[in-house]
């Protein structure tokens, strides 16, 4: 009942969209989006957009918006390597928290998407040069990045596209969910989620984005109780507690774009041999660009791809 | 005769440093990722012509570059106030651990609440803290000798490592969004720290050179000051609080740049040779210096910025090295 | 002038009391690492894992981690502890400490500028700590002969701690540009010794050997130095010779120590003060006593780290400027700085 509304309330944004598109400079549609720094309005369908956060780049592209501008990924050199290809020739405006506004500027942007930890002075510059969206999204829930690419396609437009693409996820999620749930008994699904340091390993919270994508799979995402609330991020651990991490299946992060490495030095440790993650070999390396920074429909869509083929790599 | 020609050639030099300051800050208006000509840059400062190159001076450059000259000026000055009460030119507030309380306090609440929420507060009471402990912890006889710069020294040593551990520990975000601070940037400064430092800067300058004549008989030993009518005491004491204010204020704006406490002076020294403590020439430097390195920071891996207390950490390598392996060694007497 | 602060010196105390003391102390200290750390196997179950019993998983948590743990800590201590012996008696300045002269910062630069270029921790080879360590004290040597650092003791102290702030800097640097670096140095550079493997130490040893002869080589000369050149010139002593095998010494035991534990502020200035307390300010016996001092010192600023830390770990760096900034107040606090 409910799916069917919104799917013709989808019909109708589309073809609304279309004629908008069609009669755009006779006539500009305005919205207005409610962000942490007040109610901002928008005409028409942006066309020069800068990303300042991850999350952003990812909404904007999955609801078929090309950017001209992004930050690179924490740790990188560039855009996280599983939307390079799509970001395509994209301008690089600086780092997390270190945004280069003349960069920005000089992109002469009609609309900015920025992360939520943007700071209030950041915001008044930034908007002198465009509508900035800095969306008031409760960061590290389940629909966390429901909401904000609610948001920013709202700003951008494209409600219709962005409920396509929710869409999409879902039904994703739910085919890699079935193989996971044919192919792994109920009491094996338990999951954690870690990078690994010398020193030990660095647990990430149950309501890290990609743990959320585990979870919509069929995995049980585990952090022992150890992730701290009011620090939703991650924990570092002893060695001696590595017993707390220790569940059927080890999702093992690295900054690198290879995780055999992390893996490698990991499987050197005596505490990490002891894991029965490691023993049954349910240790699955994966891109920490992707898996501890990033987040959106597209991120959710590769991170379901890594869970489908760690599946497959499966006896 | 000769007091005339030092008088002309301490003259001659701050001229060449405002003329220095006055171009440095010129070129960070006009070069960056958009670029302003020399002769559109007027126009944009007094609000006239292209509407970008506007913004771009008035709003973006602008503040960043008085900033950059006001943090420089502060720290400068703070460093030659202090050299000078220690009779040690290494013995500058970054060495001496003020700089890191600082930071340390500012990290504090930077990582505490996820967003940087005004840290200027803290920075300055991580100053006078640092400064209070180490007079505490030094004993009878203040700010005299050595006993206040290694007490500042353990000081230090324990705030950056608290500095340290505050980072390792909290998320990554978090740290990542603390880490300019603490190698010094100009980038996340907050416009009312600028100005809570411009009024300090102006207040501490008008100080130091009150206590000029002063400070100018400490640079023989304590008993001919005391002949000549310094009260030691008071002019240390003085001078000392002048300092914490000054790299307090200036900490929260950009973080422990602290080299420029260190190099400014000795340029200042160089330039005029007068006998004189050079206070306003060592602000001027500290001012022309920071600017330049912010600019450079800004152009070399466009469109990223390095942080400015990188720049300013390497400049400041070899000519720190040279002062200390060169063989008779006035700069450390 | 040498022979001068000779005489100021207090007379030599007899080695036989605090040297067993200092022995036990070890000895507990070693104990008391076994038997507590950061996980939930506490001191019943560490007996019990001694005496032969205890769970499997008690069993992997003392003998697998804390055992090896325990020989890294100790082994970083003695280098220190040495280090900084040999240093201070070579600079006459009670002050002097590797990590407080820049040593083990430019060790620590050095394992960082590695990282960068490749090489991963993991792989790191104490020979570019060493490197780094050996020109952080030719720097340091270089500095004392310029008048005025080598006769006041702030001075070179105060010079060692401009480098040291410096070589932070660049290091973060290097940190900035490369993330993964930073990943991997961001835990190391404060110190700590969690996670260092027998494996590493093993690879450390050699050079450590090396270093243990060259200290027993230049233990007499260094003794005789301390009456002034002439008299070691006198009893048949090469001063330059003697300095250059000391700085030799002090650079494998400091990037040793770094290699294994990063760089550790303090280690090297508490061990020997607390040795000159106890046993007068002769060279061959500060070192006997640093022998059981030092590794008890950093026994229980680990144990401290780990319990203090729980369920992570605290970096050990942390427990010893803690430790060490107090002892830095109290040389300095008192009346007039002890001449060596």
């Amino acid at each position: 009942m409910q799916t069917s509304f919104i799917h013709c309330v989808r019909q109708g944004l589309v073809a609304g969209l279309a004629m908008l598109a069609i009669s755009q400079n006779a006539l500009a549609e305005t919205r207005t989006i409610e962000t942490l720094y007040g109610d901002v309005t928008v005409e028409g369908q942006p066309e020069r957009v800068v990303t300042l956060y991850e999350g952003a780049l990812d909404s904007a592209i999955a609801v078929g918006v090309q950017p001209v501008g992004a930050i690179i990924t924490r740790g990188g050199q560039h855009v996280a390597s599983y939307i390079r290809e799509a970001a395509g020739d994209i301008a690089i405006v600086g780092a997390p928290g270190e945004t280069n506004l003349e960069a920005v500027l000089a992109l002469q942007p009609d609309l900015i998407l920025a992360t939520r930890q943007t700071s209030r002075d950041q915001y008044e510059l930034l908007s002198q040069m465009a509508p900035t969206i800095v969306l008031d999204v409760p960061l590290f829930r389940q629909d966390t990045w429901k909401q904000e690419l609610a948001g920013f396609a709202r700003a951008l437009g494209r409600e219709g596209q962005a409920n396509d693409v929710i869409a999409r996820v879902g039904h994703r999620a739910e085919e890699v969910r079935e193989q996971v749930t044919g192919s792994i008994p109920q009491q094996q699904r338990d999951t954690s989620l870690v990078r690994w340091m010398p020193q030990g390993p660095l647990v990430m919270s149950e309501g890290l984005f990609s743990a959320t994508v585990l979870a919509s799979a069929g995995f049980e995402v585990e952090d022992g109780g150890i992730v701290k609330e009011g620090r939703p991020h991650s924990q570092p651990l002893s060695q001696e507690n590595l017993t707390l991490m220790d569940q059927e299946w080890i999702f093992l992060a690295t900054i690198n774009d290879d995780g055999r490495e992390a893996l490698d030095a990991a499987r050197q440790s005596p505490a990490f041999k002891r894991l029965k993650a490691h023993s049954n070999d349910r240790v699955v390396p994966v891109d920490g660009h992707l898996w501890t920074s990033a987040s959106g429909p597209l991120a959710a869509l590769a991170i379901l791809d890594d869970i489908e083929n760690a599946l497959s790599q499966q006896p | 005769m000769t007091e005339l020609l030092i008088q002309h050639r301490n003259i001659a030099a701050t001229l060449a440093l405002v003329a220095a300051l006055s171009l440095a800050m010129a070129m960070s208006l006009a070069l960056g990722t958009v670029s302003v000509p020399l002769d559109g840059l007027w126009d944009a400062l007094t609000g006239q012509g292209n509407a970008m190159h506007r913004f771009v001076v008035q709003e973006l450059r602008l503040p960043r570059v008085l900033a950059g000259a006001l943090t420089g000026a502060a720290f400068a000055l703070a460093g030659c106030l202090m050299q000078t009460v220690a009779r040690n030119r290494l013995a500058t507030p970054g060495i001496i651990g003020i700089d890191n309380a600082a930071t340390a306090f500012a990290v504090a609440s930077v990582v505490g609440t996820g967003i940087s929420l005004a840290p200027s507060a803290m920075a300055l009471g991580g100053a006078a803290t640092a400064t209070a402990l180490a007079f505490g912890l030094a004993g009878a006889n203040g700010t005299r000798g050595y006993r206040f710069i290694i007490a500042g020294l353990g000081i230090g040593a324990i705030a950056g490592a608290v500095t340290q551990v505050m980072l390792s520990r909290v998320a990554i975000d978090a740290a990542n969004a603390a880490f300019p601070w603490t190698v010094g940037s100009l980038n996340a400064r907050s416009a009312t720290a600028v100005s809570v430092l411009a009024a300090g800067l102006v207040a501490g300058w008008m100080a130091a050179l009150l206590l000029g004549r002063s400070l100018n008989t400490l640079q023989f030993s304590d008993p001919v000051a005391i002949n000549l009518g310094t009260r030691l005491k008071r002019v240390r004491a003085l001078s000392l609080a002048c300092a914490v204010l000054l790299t307090g204020l200036a900490v929260a704006v950009a973080g422990p740049v602290g080299m420029v406490a260190l190099l400014a002076p000795e340029l200042a020294r160089a330039l005029c040779r007068s006998g004189r403590v050079p206070l306003t020439a060592s602000a001027l430097a500290g001012a022309g210096f920071m600017v330049t390195a912010d600019l450079v920071g800004r152009l070399l891996l466009a469109p990223l910025e390095l942080p400015v207390g990188l720049i300013t950490a390497i400049v400041g390598a070899p000519y720190l090295i040279w002062i200390l392996v060169k063989p008779s060694s006035r700069s450390l007497t | 002038m040498t022979d001068y602060a000779c005489q100021r010196t207090p007379a030599s105390r007899a080695l036989v009391p605090p040297l067993p003391v200092a022995v036990f102390f070890v000895l507990a200290a070693a104990l008391a690492s076994l038997l507590w750390g950061a996980g939930p196997v506490g001191a019943v179950e560490a007996l019990q894992v001694m005496t032969g019993q205890g769970s499997e998983e008690a069993r992997f948590v003392v003998m697998e981690l804390r055992l090896p743990r325990l020989a890294t800590a100790m082994a970083t201590g003695l280098a220190l502890a040495i280090a900084g012996a040999l240093l201070q008696a070579l600079t006459r300045n009670p002050l002097a400490e590797p990590g407080l002269l820049g040593v083990s910062g430019g060790s620590a630069f050095a394992v960082t500028l590695a990282i960068l270029l490749g090489a991963s921790s993991a792989t790191m080879t104490t020979l570019v700590a060493q490197a780094g360590a050996l020109a952080g004290c030719a720097l340091v040597m270089l500095a004392t002969r310029s008048r005025g650092l080598a006769a006041d003791p702030v001075r070179l102290v105060l010079a060692g701690a401009t480098v040291t702030g410096l070589l932070l800097s660049l290091t973060s640097v290097m940190m900035l540009a490369d993330q993964r670096a930073a990943d991997e140095v961001r835990f190391w550079i404060t110190g700590s010794i969690a996670g260092t493997s027998l494996a590493d130490l093993v690879a450390v040893l050699p050079s450590m050997a090396v270093a243990g002869v060259l200290v027993v080589i230049v233990a007499s000369p260094l003794a005789a130095l301390s009456l002034g050149e002439r008299a070691a010139m006198g009893l048949g002593h090469r001063p330059g010779r003697i300095r250059a095998l000391v700085v030799v010494a002090v650079a494998l035991l400091v990037g040793g120590a770094t290699a294994l534990a990063g760089p550790l502020v303090f280690a090297g200035l508490v061990v020997p003060f607390i040795a000159r307390a106890l046993a007068g300010p002769d060279i061959r016996k500060t070192l006997w006593l640093c022998l059981p001092i030092g590794p008890g010192m950093i026994l229980v600023a680990d144990t401290l780290a780990r319990v203090i830390g729980a369920p992570a770990e605290l970096p050990l760096g942390v427990i010893t400027a803690m430790l060490g900034a107090p002892v830095l107040l109290i040389i300095v606090r008192s009346r007039r700085m002890p001449a060596l």
